[in-house]
């Protein structure tokens, strides 16, 4: 569904990814790991048509969009929820999910609006307060929900369970998997090795702007060295 | 009634100082670029009411014309001033507005003559006794006129789909792009509607002062670069409360520092006063 071949990309003179490359099939849960400053949001960014390329080239459903300004990606089916969440926080939640829906037909708002309570029922219950006087984790859902609304085939989250208390990262994995049962593909960013392990299909691991290890999730879960070198995990906590 | 009678003087001054404001404090939140040139937009807005007003007689249509012309110019200088430029860093941005600004100055002192015109038979000067008090028709005018084209943008920014995206493509233009937003299009609404508010405004003092000057955008211009400082920049709200504000705190202030201090010091004694207590404007989030 989405092949990214051999991309360069970063802000001004500053080069955040080097020739990184992977695909992701329609269906998986793909997992992009690594430390802070890896490049894994500017790799959402450049896919999402914010960050510049210098190279390589990025294709959906075997289309070149590498060119192609962000309002246009969103049509063709890519939501993404940014790092830092990024909600409108004057607006309210419901005016934040009209926003996210902007690219459908005015229409398919309220079916949309109504899949993603059942998705997230919390963010019924405030629905005329501001986005910024939201907690941690209604911001992530709302973020999530924002994203929703686009009805993306490709949805990606960035660092879903940063900043958030534990219940809160389980509602949001709760809903990656209810996301991935319904057949939407999802790039997931990740601090949390172990929570993005355990839903995703396919890893990739970067590490300065380069990608050190890609493959198969059960094969990353068996690998003792990448995840003592990268992931910062123990053997026992990755089982 | 003193009092009364300066409150709505204040409120007069502050509606026409309002529109003006809003203008400028959206092209800020949306572009970051202080837009000096917005107060020759409403000068011209002011020459086209008295033009057409003396031509045809018709205020209402001296209004609407003034609205329309002076909002596609506005569009036409985004287009052709300001989005080149966007790149560079604010300041450049900033010098272009003021040369324009300049510039416009002298097209009209070129064009319309530089000791300015006024209505042959200017509208709305009856006075009428409201509540006790004593105001022109054209007063009356200004506080109504203003309270309607507010109230208009504020249902249009609240209530309609378009309206909702406006304002989140105003606190991010790039994710209001990630979702299907085509930011140039806001821009060049943005524009037109903060340009047309600035017209009406220009045709409201040459009402008021039955004058209208080449020069007359400058101290306006310095105002409501003050008032969005207030206001908070890029908050329309906030900016709206500290227009009327100022215009009342003038009033009160012309009749009891005026023989110390001017109306425009009074102003900017204000603006100083307020930002040492709150930097970040009078309804601004720290």
């Amino acid at each position: 569904m989405l092949q990214l071949k051999n991309i360069d990309c970063g802000y001004g003179v500053f080069q955040a990814v080097h020739d990184l490359s992977f695909s992701i099939e329609t269906g998986q849960v793909f997992a992009l790991l690594g430390p802070n400053g890896a490049g894994k949001s500017s790799t959402i960014m450049s896919i999402a048509g914010h960050v510049k390329l210098f190279a390589g080239s990025i294709h959906f459903d075997g289309e070149d969009i590498s060119s192609l300004p962000a309002r246009e990606r969103v049509k063709k089916g890519i939501a993404v929820a940014p790092e830092g969440r990024r909600l409108f926080p004057d607006l309210t939640i419901e005016e934040n999910l009209t926003v996210g829906g902007y690219s459908k037909p005015k229409g398919k708002e309220a079916v949309n609006r109504d899949m993603v309570f059942s998705l997230f029922p919390r963010l019924t219950e405030r629905l005329k307060q501001p986005a910024g006087t939201l907690s941690g984790g209604e911001q992530q859902m709302l973020a999530i929900g924002r994203a929703m609304m686009a009805e993306p085939r490709l949805l990606m989250i960035d660092e879903v369970s940063l900043g958030l208390m534990p219940k809160m990262v389980d509602v949001c994995y709760n809903a990656i998997h209810h996301l991935k049962s319904q057949g939407v593909t999802i790039l997931l960013v990740e601090q949390n090795t172990k929570r993005a392990l355990d839903v995703a299909d396919q890893v990739c691991v970067l590490e300065s702007g380069n990608a050190v290890w890609q493959g198969s999730a059960a094969d990353a879960k068996k690998d003792p060295d990448l995840i003592e070198a990268f992931l910062g995990m123990t053997k026992e906590s990755a089982a | 009634m003193l009092y009364v009678e300066l409150l709505a003087q204040g409120l007069v001054q502050g509606s026409i100082y309002a529109l003006v404001a809003v203008g400028l404090t959206l092209v800020y939140g949306l572009l970051r670029i202080l837009h000096v040139a917005h107060a020759g937009l409403f000068t011209l807005g002011g020459y086209i009411g008295v033009l057409v007003t003396n031509a045809t007689g018709s205020l209402l249509l001296a209004l609407v014309v003034s609205m329309l012309v002076v909002g596609l110019l506005g569009m036409a200088i985004y287009r052709l001033c300001y989005q080149p430029i966007l790149d560079k860093p604010p300041y450049v941005a900033l010098i272009a507005s003021i040369g324009l600004f300049i510039a416009m100055e002298e097209i009209y002192r070129i064009a319309f003559g530089p000791y300015g015109i006024s209505y042959e038979n200017p509208p709305l000067q009856d006075v009428v006794h409201i509540f006790g008090i004593t105001l022109r028709l054209g007063e009356v005018a200004v506080g109504i006129g203003t309270l309607v084209l507010i109230g208009a943008l504020a249902l249009f920014a609240s209530k309609t789909r378009f309206g909702t995206v406006w304002r989140a493509t105003v606190t991010d233009p790039e994710m209001a792009e990630s979702f299907g937003v085509d930011i140039i299009k806001v821009r060049y609404l943005n524009f037109f509607i903060g340009s047309a508010l600035a017209a009406v405004a220009g045709v409201m003092v040459a009402l008021l002062n039955n004058l209208v000057e080449p020069t007359m955008g400058s101290v306006p211009s310095y105002k409501a670069l003050a008032i969005i400082v207030l206001g908070g920049l890029g908050d329309v709200r906030g900016t709206l409360l500290a227009a009327l504000a100022l215009g009342v705190i003038e009033a009160y202030g012309t009749i009891y520092l005026g023989n110390y201090l001017d109306r425009d010091a009074i102003a900017f004694a204000f603006l100083i006063l307020v930002l040492m207590v709150r930097p970040q404007g009078l309804f601004g989030r720290a």
